[in-house]
């Protein structure tokens, strides 16, 4: 089992994305920086997963947000939200209608995407079925998670 | 044979004198300062566009392209004889160029999807009657404006210089992309019980606004910039309103699409007008012309309630569904405001529409 969130659960998932190539080639190309980044009470963990070509080629935890890539687009919410989405995933085997990326973003809550413009911004839109199937591998990880938003801050 | 032409001819005695030993030979010199590059992929990716404009004088594109006016191929030697074909006549690399063009034609390549094979068809469900014509309605309203995107870049794309070929070739995929998109709502429309409904005077106004405009610049801003980005956000929510998977993969795929185009859009104006800057009042004034067209369209009645019943959960619920559209309104021309900042523009103070709906 691999606690969520922790670079190791995150490594799960680059791995997990990168074991099937034809399929990769077949979604294409992306070449993007996205920062998780994951709200508690006091405290907010943030990882940089990165995409070049058809690969994702490296996740990593990041001490604060100026660490991450410049161009790096951030999605981010509650621990509680994407506890949630992880556990739909999970149950479902993909997100369900109300779970993808997506839906839990579009209305910037419960969570939302930003970048330092649009057009880094849009990014998120421009490889969405990637990053929905990225997540989406979140089913296959056997996961455990803090027993609460402050045991995940501790 | 005294019907053999003079061209036919000269080819015949080129083939006698090839017989004789006579070879020419002579193309072999040609370009020398061209010769020996080695054009190597970045990655496992392959040999993209971006890749071999980087080797020798290549990639290096002019900011007036080849008055010849023939189809020479960039950074190849050009015989004095070269016709002109007399269609090229867009040869100010300003009036087409995006610094990200190459990038987003190698990614379009890459990214190129099916809607025969990458829908997931067979997991359509009947509908209760009201959702699958709201379905309907949004798919017959979307059959009819999406090609505009692809008869805007096609009326433009043959005056385009050749020494751009980089344009010529996105614009090409995004041609390819509006025609997938087309169909694909097309498909839907007819997959699952139902069938086209109303088309749209309304849509037609932008369309001609569109089709219309006075050159390619201020008919990219409108179309890329204004309409695809509204489209994008519109395909997000779409995303979000989807009854099944078949309908949330088909907007996710498509806004995918959108999001490429849009890019090039936003990143054209950008040079446009870094070269132009005497050029802003006019790009005002076209999208002060596609804003006030895109607001009609929006609130038109076969546009603005089958995705209210969608966004509500059914006829019953269609003021929930407004109610969550007017948050999405307002997003998604917050985006678009930001995309022409991105661009160089600012027309917070000129918008011609509401930057939010009124509440009651």
């Amino acid at each position: 089992m691999i606690r969520f969130p922790s670079v190791l659960w995150f490594e799960e998932m680059r791995a997990l994305a990168n074991s099937d190539p034809e399929h990769l080639r077949r979604l294409g190309t992306v070449d993007l920086a996205l920062v998780v980044k994951i709200d508690s009470a006091d405290r907010s963990s943030l990882f940089e997963i990165a995409f070049s070509g058809y690969r994702c080629t490296q996740v990593r935890e990041l001490a604060d947000l100026a660490a991450a890539a410049p161009d790096a687009v951030v999605i981010e919410g509650p621990y509680q939200t994407w506890r949630e989405m992880v556990e739909n995933i999970r149950a479902h085997g993909h997100a369900d209608l109300n779970h993808t990326l997506n839906t839990l973003t579009i209305y910037d809550t419960p969570m939302r995407v930003t970048a330092r413009n649009q057009l880094d911004t849009d990014l998120f839109y421009r490889y969405q079925q990637n990053l929905q199937e990225f997540f989406d591998n979140a089913a296959k990880v056997p996961t455990y998670f803090a027993e609460s938003e402050q045991a995940h801050a501790a | 044979m005294s019907n053999i032409s003079p061209v036919v001819e000269r080819a015949l005695d080129y083939i006698s004198e090839v017989r004789q030993g006579k070879i020419d030979l002579k193309w072999m010199e040609a370009n020398s300062g061209g010769w020996g590059v080695k054009a190597m992929p970045r990655d496992d990716r392959g040999l993209g566009l971006e890749d071999i404009n980087r080797v020798g004088h290549y990639g290096d594109v002019p900011d007036s392209g080849s008055k010849v006016g023939s189809m020479a191929p960039r950074g190849s030697e050009i015989p004095a004889d070269m016709p002109s074909l007399g269609c090229y006549d867009i040869n100010d690399k300003s009036l087409v160029w995006a610094d990200n063009v190459a990038l987003l034609y190698d990614e379009a390549v890459a990214r190129q999807w099916s809607s025969a094979r990458d829908i997931p068809w067979d997991q359509l469900k009947p509908l209760p009657e009201d959702m699958e014509k709201a379905m309907c309605q949004l798919c017959t309203g979307l059959t009819e404006v999406e090609f505009v995107a692809g008869d805007m870049p096609a009326k433009w794309l043959w005056h385009i210089n050749h020494d751009f070929h980089e344009v010529k070739c996105f614009l090409a995929t995004q041609i390819a992309d509006e025609a997938r998109h087309m169909e694909v709502f097309r498909k839907r429309a007819l997959a699952n019980g139902g069938g086209l409904m109303r088309s749209s005077p309304a849509q037609e106004s932008l369309l001609r606004v569109i089709l219309e405009a006075p050159d390619y610049t201020t008919g990219s801003a409108l179309m890329h910039v204004l309409a695809e980005g509204f489209v994008l956000t519109m395909f997000r929510s779409g995303e979000m309103l989807a009854p099944s998977e078949v309908e949330k993969r088909i907007f996710r795929l498509c806004m995918q699409d959108e999001a490429r185009h849009v890019a090039y859009g936003t990143m054209h104006l950008k040079y446009f007008l870094e070269k132009h800057p005497e050029r802003a009042a006019d790009i005002h004034e076209i999208l002060r012309m596609g804003e006030e067209a895109i607001f009609g369209l929006s609130l038109d009645s076969s546009t603005a309630e089958p995705r209210a019943i969608l966004a509500g959960g059914g006829v019953d619920h269609i003021y929930e569904g407004f109610a969550k559209l007017g948050g999405l309104y307002t997003k998604q021309v917050r985006e678009y405001l930001h995309r022409l900042k991105v661009a160089g523009i600012d027309r917070t103070s000129q918008l011609a529409i509401p930057l939010e709906l009124p509440a009651n």
